[in-house]
């Protein structure tokens, strides 16, 4: 009997073989189906990061929300995601005044919400009092994105005129984010609390809510009579699926193992270090840039330490990003060289300013009368010094980056705090400067106002600012009608940030997304939110 | 195989008491070049994304560890014991009250009642071994009362109140001593416990402050990197399971 063995085995091996070859013809064969003709049908199983939190259409800068958001609404206007141009939409044209203080938007006809109600001036003029003024009745705070709003008018039915007190050149990219999606006039005269559940958004977007279960699953279904894409879009009426299903899956080996395992089609959030594992099962890995204000540390001078300037520049000298990102990220993450991504609008070079000299940083903080103590950290009248930061949970690896910056920092005396990122103490402490010194985040928005966003005390303020020249410098810029001149003054910002030590930009953030090989049209907008419209399954 | 638990547990307090004897890493630096390595001879445990050495992480964290699961084991043993004494020897209205306490205790889970200390206390080592510790003084309570109740009718102890002892007199030189045999055995099998709580408790992110070095914290940051680099939660979590099991089996040989 021995003697058939390695028969046997020879066979098997044929047949491996054989099952090897016939799955790579299969493979190919998949690749030769997928170059034609896009299909209509079937359902896209997407993974979320994170659930989705208040889904107010302002609050869409949130990755989640603005994922979901994109879908069920339309915006006036189309920002080309390649061009950063602002195309039509749901306005056909527009005119806008010398100092941009009036914008007319003509409207498309026979758009409908998905309630069947018209999507015309009046829900437009509505929708926008709304994020440019807020409501104090209904609790809605405006949207960051709208800067100067003054009042609206509706013209006819399907032209509406918006005023603005001072000029406000933002407004129109502004009026092509997803933030600035259109409601039915139904929900944006809901108070916050309803706006931010999901069965009230009722958009006229390509996908409506068929089913959610809270925190875990939403499914999209495609809107059969959906007409009124961008123009410049290729693919025009219905979306190609029938139903997305997003699926929130936070822990991330699970969400790329469900990819490589078949189980998921598109997933956000591919950690740097699963990259190679994703693209080694032949699957997609797509960095979409965030054109926006960088992942950074963010230094707070309300604190009692940080409020002397030497401190601040010393810690900016001190800390290697490029090491940061050559430890822990990938090519999709370029070191920062400024405040501002180097694919955002008024971006300029700072990078000789941002060079990595612990040897300097160790002299500024002489000079600011901090001496090591016997544990290797400085003090000063008894005070170490000591700065405590938040791990920030939507920041990809926050953690490891802040352990990293703390073992740079040690070199030069400093002991970073890095807090666990628990929601109930968080909420406290983020907005005390002096128990939360250094802040570590980002924003994305492809406009000159993004800067505003990040630092504005009326914006995000994630400074904790008490410097009015900042505010004063990022207001002018926001009311600056001409494109070159608020380049400039966007310029003039970023120099002032640094020269202030008020930033520590790391890299520029990317939205990194695993797509199986079978999904074609997978599009996104400006800052990299996913577009599911135009995708279509080739298997 | 007596030897080996006893061993195994010898050496991780060796290494909470005199960790640079052990690895010569320093557990909160690394080299950010030498990020992600497999185990080797220069590094035993390998390395984690920041370049740190995890065996120098593993033996420096063991103080933490070993240190919470200590006082969560004092915790428990202090109040469990006189408690259970006290409602043991007292009997009467004090007992019902006392054990109907620990029963409400004990129906609560373990893990749910520790979160709920922590949440009240905030995070941070002691207190998480103090939130381990009180889930754990129902269960001493319980053990200690029976002893002291099978012991309080004996007769040397009846013997001892009629040749006129105090009553505390008495149960301090008889009682107690006498009872305390499965009281020890059970706080051997409790610190293994203590660990494991600890190290859930660090896994969720309630323990000590990164980048200090905890195992449970370490298991919770490795898991992202299981796919591709296996070693940073398989070998903390292999010296979580040697010790506890170690902890298990000394427990049994004290009963």
């Amino acid at each position: 009997m021995s003697s058939f063995r390695p028969a046997v085995v020879t066979v098997a091996m044929l047949a491996a073989v054989g099952l090897l070859t016939s799955c790579g013809g299969s493979g190919t064969g998949a690749q030769a189906k997928s170059d034609g003709e896009p299909v209509y049908g079937g359902t896209l199983t997407y993974l979320e990061h994170q659930p989705p939190t208040c889904l107010y259409l302002p609050a869409a800068g949130f990755y989640p929300n603005g994922g979901v958001l994109n879908q069920l609404t339309d915006k006036l206007t189309w920002q080309n995601p390649e061009t950063l141009k602002i195309e039509p939409w749901i306005a056909t044209k527009w005119e806008i005044n010398e100092d941009a203080t009036e914008y007319t938007f003509h409207l498309r006809d026979g758009v409908t919400f998905s309630d069947g109600t018209p999507l015309d001036a009046e829900a437009v003029a509505a929708n926008f009092d709304v994020y440019g003024r807020g409501d104090d009745k209904l609790k809605l705070p405006p949207a960051e994105f709208v800067n100067n709003y003054e009042r609206s008018e509706v013209i006819d039915a399907r032209t509406v005129r918006f005023h603005f007190g001072k000029p406000s050149p933002g407004f129109l990219q502004g009026t092509s984010v997803i933030g600035a999606g259109l409601v039915s006039k139904k929900t944006i005269g809901l108070p916050y609390e309803e706006q931010c559940q999901l069965k009230n958004i009722i958009g006229s977007g390509p996908f409506t809510v068929a089913k959610q279960v809270v925190d875990k699953e939403i499914d999209l279904q495609a809107r059969k009579d959906y007409n009124w894409a961008p123009p410049s879009s290729a693919h025009q009426g219905r979306a190609y699926l029938d139903l997305v299903k997003i699926i929130v899956t936070p822990e991330d080996n699970v969400r790329v193992g469900a990819l490589t395992s078949g189980q998921a089609d598109y997933v956000r959030y591919v950690q740097a270090y699963d990259e190679a594992t994703v693209k080694s099962a032949g699957f997609v890995v797509q960095g979409e840039p965030t054109r926006g204000v960088n992942n950074g540390l963010y230094l707070r001078p309300a604190n009692s330490i940080l409020k002397d300037i030497r401190v601040r520049k010393a810690l900016q000298a001190g800390t290697d990003a490029k090491e940061v990102v050559d430890t822990l990220f990938t090519d999709n993450y370029p070191v920062a060289t400024s405040v501002l991504s180097h694919q955002a609008a008024g971006y300029v070079d700072l990078s000789d300013k941002l060079a990595y000299d612990p040897g300097k940083a160790g002299e500024l903080l002489d000079e600011a009368g901090w001496t090591r103590g016997a544990d290797g950290v400085r003090e000063k009248d008894g005070v170490k010094l000591r700065l405590g930061v938040f791990v920030a949970g939507p920041q990809p690896l926050s953690k490891q980056t802040l352990e990293l910056v703390a073992q740079q920092w040690a070199k030069i005396g400093v002991k970073l705090e890095i807090r666990p990122a628990d929601a109930g103490t968080q909420a406290v402490d983020i907005k005390d400067a002096e128990k939360t010194a250094v802040n570590h985040s980002m924003v994305g928005r492809a406009d000159q106002d993004v800067i505003k966003s990040q630092f504005h005390t009326k914006n995000r303020d994630v400074i904790l600012s008490n410097d009015t020249k900042l505010d004063q410098l990022l207001e002018e810029e926001s009311a600056l009608a001409d494109e070159t001149r608020r380049n400039e003054k966007v310029a003039e910002i970023q120099r002032y940030v640094i020269d202030q030590g008020y930033a520590i930009p790391l890299f520029e953030e990317p939205q990194v997304y695993g797509i199986a090989p079978y999904v074609h049209g997978a599009a996104f907008e400006a800052v990299g939110r996913p577009s599911f419209y135009a995708v279509w399954l080739g298997k | 195989m007596r030897w080996l638990s006893w061993a195994v547990i010898a050496l991780v307090v060796l290494w909470a008491a005199m960790p640079s004897l052990f690895t010569g890493y320093d557990p909160l630096a690394g080299v950010p070049a030498e990020k992600l390595q497999g185990p080797s001879a220069a590094h035993l445990f390998g390395t984690d994304a920041v370049g740190r050495d995890l065996f120098a992480r593993v033996v420096h964290g063991s103080v933490h560890s070993l240190s919470g699961a200590l006082v969560a084991v004092a915790v428990g043993l202090v109040f469990g014991t006189l408690l259970g004494l006290i409602a043991g020897s007292v009997r009467g209205v004090v007992d019902e009250i006392v054990m109907r306490v620990m029963d409400v205790l004990l129906s609560v889970p373990g893990l749910l009642l520790a979160l709920t200390v922590i949440i009240l206390l905030g995070p941070g080592t002691v207190h998480v071994a103090l939130a381990v510790g009180v889930g754990s003084v129902a269960s001493f309570a319980r053990l200690a009362r029976a002893e002291v109740v099978r012991v309080r009718r004996t007769d040397y102890v009846e013997a001892a109140f009629g040749s006129g002892g105090t009553f505390a007199g008495v149960l301090w030189r008889h009682v107690l001593p006498n009872s305390l045999g499965p009281v020890i055995a059970l706080s051997a099998l409790q610190f293994g416990v203590a660990i494991l709580a600890i190290s859930t408790l660090g896994f969720l992110g309630y323990g000590a402050e990164p980048p200090t070095p905890e195992w449970g914290l370490l298991i919770a940051e490795g898991r992202n990197y299981l796919a591709t680099s296996w070693w940073l939660t398989t070998l903390p979590g292999a010296v979580v399971v040697a010790v506890v099991l170690a902890a298990g089996r000394i427990s049994k040989e004290i009963r």
